[in-house]
């Protein structure tokens, strides 16, 4: 079909896009239904919910794997490989939503209280919920600065919703605003990093300022660069920008954390990837390396990063904070990729090792969050204490196998996934030459163990307290079913590892118009002033 | 990385490499031997899993051993001759280049000739058989399934460790049956003295282990491989890996040095033996075939499947003559402790380390054969003797005194025992004639004083010593005897109802505790096996007799082997007959040029070519030693016999005593010493375990205060760091803004400094 339409319009640009969409649209229209349904008296009508977005998402994973070739893209791979990746995560996060935002309005609705469409909020809930997926989507095939600034926020600001009305808890509300206001001011600057690579560069297009600044960046493209980077460093929840995290994460309910776990902080990296190509890579003694400044910006973003997050996250007693600080800490993991880069083969791409990482870290957080989601005291009241996890496994096997695989594979323990995720990054910063990096990463591996382990180990070895073992499960089977998926994965994925991994480096590779536009602009050997760029343009055969 | 995909690789290869590279390859369903107890094992864990308390385990076990031994006879009696090789798959296969030294490559495959053929055989014969004694021996123990698991666990990895074609496999099966016994010797685990022998045997063990792994290291640097085929052909050839010719290098004279550390610890010799008795504290039917019959062999295999290198041209044969000594004198050490204790289980352990210094002495006098056929001969009748000793110990709760037992063969139901145990006592007394006992240690005592001083110094002074110590041992195998099955019916049970308890015997109940001890007597299973053993420790003479060219069946066996090794020996001697080393090449070959006693004239004519060496050969009296031992050892063995009936039975009334205390104060304080072992343990206790417990305390103290101190010092550093980074933590929207904005003025900050100011 996509073929099809591609000859009949001489794929004019706007065409090509939207054949690329194919799954965003799919998604766009999920949200669109829901929406509606989701306001209808008839409560069977309303569990469509669900169930809507979870087909949608199924068939946006189908239409990103079957999507066309994108040869004008920056990174064309990444496109099918970060759609049908996001959308499979998807599928698992609306497993573990169900019942998050309107628990407690839809039993009041089943004890006779008339149904008002204005005082539900699950259609809204799982409306934004695939508007972020679908921004999520829409940043792995960005090409343009505003793009990327569009997709980001729109992946961002349902999530601010979400977090609002995930309970009804007053902390929920807190988390939101907070979360709300400070995403607005990381927004703020990276779209003034943005303003400022557009002034340097003169172009919003990531190839022609990938080609401008072959040849050299000016400082206020620098600048630029770093606010940008620095800026959407908080989609990833990276130190300096991390501050939320763990408040966000601890006010909204527990699924909803899986998300926001899970969905910005993968806009960040696939944003991060797409903006760090435009300056080239750091790899051993290649010229094409990442300028010094970006370089030392990413190192010390890293090294805090995972430090922070790990050192914090010792003094929590809290489940969802200890999970907070562990998102940070593999946030920092994954920036080591980014600064290791992509080069070599498979074992030695930094940014294949992102994408695998991002694939492990997806499967092994909501599998933790998802065990926590489905604990609660009484309805509604889910687990938050680190000793409800006493003894689980004797009280709950399913959920607290689940809960040891999970924390032992974030850990990074033979042979789970995480191993493998953890493995092939320390390969690639290694082969690039950043070994104090992965000291410092091995390092935090050692002081993650502690909090992992005792994830761990009150589950397993521990008996079940009085109070533990007054928890019961919560009625909602997607929840469990989304933890024994993602337990599973963490276990039987390690056996196609290897397959995975060299999809994820295909997916990293520099596509042809980006290495098309940086060699002209080498053959031209002039320091390129920012306007001199419009021939690129046209050469590229890009539209303005 | 696809572990899955690389395992389904070496399958797929597995068959084309088995045809390619197998020199005179064989069956490939021999494979079942190693596997099937494997599987035994497997199933048994599963019984232990699933709780089952029947005698399933013992049934798997026996009926798979049983099958590995029809298997074995079968492949044994289809065999090709010389050495067959059988590659069942590729197992270690590493390469970091193409030269020679750069590629290990170790298959799961066999190296089937006379010696693993003569091995195999009774390891898994006697396994059956002693399975099915255990079957009735172990019922009613709690751990019956995890009994019979490591007992099938241990046949695999001894038939990986004597059917291995590469020293690998051979150190892995080594390690098997290390743990094996280990598991065993600890069964009764809630015994503190058998956790403590098993802790020992273990330990013990290690050292002689480190010897082995470093033996096999070296071999792999020197030769570049560790498979047998390729290792003996360069043996052969005579040329190291890298191009040098053996002679010129150090190794081929360290290697079998360690190698023989590994044999000495695994076998029990002097000063490794300590273990071996203690290890008594396994149930019966392990001591039997893993400490009596089989495992503890397993140094006579080492050392007689390398011996082509043991026995290397050209260097000094160190390892050799250290052999010959050190088993000489372990026969005669612990056959003197074995005279004087009274623990009649603990005598056989004591007579099982003192036969295996028999076999090693045979080994340093060049004699393959003869150790061979001691230990195939030694195998049969000592685990008759155990399996008896384990009898007494079944009916009479334990005991296991020789004074308070007495007058066994009278009592009814125990006549099977006596007369098999009176079977086993003349195979280890050496009774002439009638045991095969008295031909394999005949072969071997011959042969020290046939072998010329040249090439094993003193051997004949090592002789004399083992023909005293043929005396010793008759004595106190006799002594055994004539104290606990003959003469006044007297018993006293042990007051130990060991641990598998007659409480729990279904079977049993007619002796109940509150009437008074009734010993019970040995069952079907017992009787049959311990009559089988029986006869077939008789029928071992036979062997002796089917191949007069080759001095016996085993002989022809070890002519087929890399023990004889003697085709290009042969040819190397009848090229350049005035190698003075030509003898040692003779004897080593094949003793069955000296030993054939009658046909001591025809042979010499027939092997004229070894002329050089017969001028060397020792006499004893006078005459061919190999004529006149017959005589001279059958005079020992009936001295030794005649003393014990003298001082054991003769006009014995009680259990208690006999004439033999009379001697006691004769003797001082000789009979407190060899009972207390000669102090070895103390000894050992003071020159190793105390220094060693110093340093460990000392360590401890260095642990406790530095690297605790250390450890919990950085330990604490993250919560430190953490604490300080708690305040920043505050939860206030408006320093999060602040401290977003500051990170971002760092940050610009220093990338300012690199591009602008940098």
């Amino acid at each position: 079909m996509t073929d099809g339409f591609g000859l009949l319009l001489g794929a004019h640009p706007m065409i090509e896009k939207l054949q690329l969409s194919v799954p965003e649209i799919i998604l766009f229209v999920a949200a669109v239904i829901v929406m509606v349904i989701g306001l209808s008296p008839r409560v069977q009508l309303r569990q469509l919910c669900g169930w809507v977005a979870g087909i949608a998402l199924l068939a946006a994973a189908f239409a990103a794997l079957l999507s066309p070739d994108s040869p004008n893209a920056l990174l064309p791979d990444l496109i099918p490989f970060g759609k049908t990746l996001i959308a499979v995560i998807g599928v698992l996060l609306v497993m573990l939503v169900g019942g998050a935002a309107d628990r407690e309005y839809e039993a009041a609705v089943a004890r006779g209280r008339v149904f008002d469409g204005i005082r539900s909020t699950r259609g809204e809930f799982y409306a934004f919920f695939l508007f972020s997926m679908m921004g999520l989507m829409l940043c792995t095939s960005a090409d343009d600065l505003i793009w990327i600034f569009l997709a980001l926020e729109l992946t961002s600001l349902p999530t601010y919703v979400m977090v609002s009305i995930s309970t009804s808890r007053s902390k929920s509300q807190e988390a939101g605003v907070k979360y709300f206001f400070l995403g607005a001011f990381g927004a703020a600057m990276f779209l003034y990093g943005f303003a400022l690579l557009y002034g340097a560069t003169g172009s919003t297009l990531l190839v022609d300022i990938a080609a401008s600044f072959d040849s050299g960046i000016n400082p206020m493209g620098m600048l630029g660069l770093i606010m940008a980077l620095v800026g959407v460093s908080f989609k990833i929840a990276a130190v300096p920008m991390h501050f939320y995290t763990p408040d966000v994460y601890e006010g909204a309910a527990t699924s909803v954390s899986a998300f926001l776990a899970f969905v910005p902080k993968a806009a960040g990296f696939f944003v991060l990837i797409l903006l760090l190509a435009t300056v080239g890579w750091t790899h051993g003694a290649d010229e094409n390396a990442l300028p010094d400044a970006v370089r030392v910006t990413l190192w010390l973003m890293a090294a805090a990063t995972m430090t922070v997050g790990n050192v914090m996250a010792l003094l929590q007693t809290n489940v969802k904070r200890i999970l907070a600080y562990s998102s940070i800490a593999h946030s920092g993991y994954m920036l080591v990729g980014l600064l290791a880069g992509p080069g070599g083969g498979a074992a030695t791409n930094g940014l294949g090792a992102v994408l695998f990482y991002l694939m492990c870290y997806g499967f092994m957080n909501l599998g933790a969050f998802a065990v926590l989601a489905c604990l609660e005291r009484r309805p509604g009241m889910e687990v938050e204490d680190v000793d409800d996890l006493r003894g689980l496994c004797r009280r709950q096997p399913l959920l607290g196998g689940v809960m040891v695989l999970c924390s032992l594979s974030m850990l990074g323990l033979p042979p789970l996934l995480g191993l493998w995720g953890k493995l092939y990054l320390f390969t690639s910063a290694i082969s690039a030459g950043e070994i104090a990096i992965v000291v410092i990463m091995g390092i935090n591996s050692a002081i993650a163990a502690f909090y992992y382990l005792r994830l761990m180990a009150y589950p397993m070895l521990e008996d079940p307290t009085e109070r533990s073992a007054e928890l019961k499960v919560t009625p909602f089977a997607g929840r469990i079913i989304a933890g024994a998926i993602s337990a599973a994965s963490v276990v039987l994925l390690v056996i196609p590892a290897d397959a995975l991994l060299q999809r994820c480096n295909d997916a990293a590779q520099l596509g042809d118009v980006a290495r098309r536009a940086i060699a002209e602009a080498e053959r031209n050997e002039q320091p390129p002033a920012p306007v001199a760029s419009d021939d690129r343009v046209a050469d590229a055969d890009r539209p303005r | 990385m696809s572990l899955v995909g690389a395992i389904g690789n070496d399958v797929l290869t597995l068959a084309a490499e088995a045809a390619s590279t197998a020199s005179g390859s064989g069956p490939g369903w021999m494979a079942a031997v190693p596997l099937l107890p494997l599987l035994a094992s497997a199933l048994c864990g599963l019984c232990l899993a699933g709780r089952i308390r029947s005698k399933l385990p013992a049934a798997i076990v026996v009926l798979s051993i049983a099958a590995a031994f029809a298997v074995t006879l079968f492949g044994f009696l289809g065999r090709a001759d010389g050495a067959q090789v059988i590659t069942i798959f590729e197992w270690i296969g590493l390469s970091w280049g193409s030269g020679p030294g750069e590629t290990l490559s170790a298959d799961f495959g066999f190296y089937m000739d006379g010696l693993s053929w003569l091995w195999m055989l009774f390891v898994t014969g006697l396994g059956s058989l002693i399975a099915l004694y255990a079957s009735e021996y172990m019922s009613g123990d709690k751990g019956y399934a995890r009994f019979f698991a490591a007992f099938a666990l241990f046949v695999f990895a001894m038939a990986c460790l004597v059917m291995g074609d590469n020293l690998v496999l051979l150190y892995l099966g080594w390690e098997g049956v290390g743990l094996c016994s280990y598991l065993l010797i600890g069964y009764f685990y809630k015994r503190p003295a058998a956790v403590a022998a098993a802790k020992k045997a273990f330990i013990v063990n290690r050292i002689g282990d480190l010897g082995l792994a470093i033996g096999v290291f070296l071999t792999f640097v020197t030769f570049g491989t560790v498979e047998y085929d390729e290792l003996f052909r360069m043996i052969d050839e005579g040329v190291a890996a890298n191009g040098q010719p053996l002679e010129e290098l150090w190794q081929t004279w360290t290697i079998p040095l360690l190698l023989m550390v590994g044999a000495f610890g695994k076998s029990a010799q002097l000063p490794l033996y300590v273990w071996l008795p203690d290890a008594m504290e396994g149930p019966t039917p392990v001591s039997a075939l893993i400490h009596a019959a089989t495992m503890v062999t397993a140094g006579v295999y080492l050392v007689a499947r390398m011996f082509p290198l043991f026995v290397y041209d050209g260097v000094p044969h160190y390892a050799l003559n250290t052999i010959a000594w050190v088993g000489t004198l372990t026969a005669l050490f612990s056959a003197t402790i074995g005279m004087a204790q009274f623990d009649i289980k603990r005598i056989m352990a004591y007579s099982t380390v003192s036969q295996l210094g028999y076999m090693f002495a045979g080994l340093g006098f060049l004699t393959t054969t003869g150790a061979a056929f001691h230990v195939f001969t030694h195998a049969f009748f000592k685990a008759t003797l155990f399996l008896c000793c384990g009898a007494v110990m079944h009916g009479f709760a334990g005991q296991l005194d020789l004074r308070r037992l007495s007058g066994l063969i009278h009592m009814k139901g125990w006549l099977i025992v006596s007369l098999a145990m009176l079977v086993g006592c003349l195979n280890l007394a050496g009774f002439p004639l009638i045991t095969a006992g008295y031909f394999s240690k005949d072969m071997i005592l011959s042969q020290a004083f046939t072998t010329p001083d040249s090439i094993v110094p003193y051997s004949s002074l090592m002789g004399w010593i083992l023909l005293i110590t043929a005396g010793l041992t008759a004595y106190y195998t006799f002594r055994v005897f004539f104290r606990v099955f003959v003469g006044p019916v007297e018993y006293e049970p042990g007051d130990e109802v060991h641990d598998h308890g007659h409480d729990d015997h279904d079977t049993h109940d007619e002796h109940g505790h509150d009437h008074g001890f009734h010993p019970h007597a040995p069952g079907w299973a017992i009787n049959t096996v311990l009559a089988v053993l029986a006869i077939a420790s008789f029928a071992a003479i036979g062997t002796y007799f089917v191949d007069k060219d080759h001095h016996g069946w085993v002989g022809g066996l070890l002519h087929d082997s890399s023990a004889a090794y003697h085709a290009p020996a042969h040819e190397h001697h009848a090229a350049a007959p005035e190698l003075k080393h030509g003898g040692v090449m003779l004897t080593a070959a094949d003793d069955h040029g000296h030993a054939a006693d009658e046909h001591a004239a025809s042979h010499e004519a027939g092997h004229d070519d070894h002329g050089g060496a017969h001028a060397e050969a020792g006499t004893l009296f006078g005459q061919d030693p190999h004529a006149v031992m017959y005589y001279v050892s059958a005079a020992f063995g009936i001295v030794g016999i005649f003393i014990a009936w003298l001082l054991h039975y003769a006009g014995r009334k009680t259990a208690a005593k006999s004439k033999a205390d009379l001697l006691l104060p004769f003797l001082g304080p000789i009979p407190t010493w060899a009972q207390n072992k000669w102090y070895v343990d103390e000894l050992y206790d003071i020159l190793f375990r105390g220094p060693l417990w110093l340093i460990s305390h000392l360590f401890h103290i260095i642990d406790r205060l530095l690297v605790d101190g250390i450890v919990d010092g950085v330990g604490g550093i993250p919560r430190a760091l953490a604490r300080s980074l708690r305040v920043g933590q505050s939860g206030i929207l408006q320093n999060y803004a602040v401290g977003m904005a500051g990170g971002l003025g760092v940050l610009l900050l220093i990338a300012w400094i690199l591009t602008v100011a940098g």
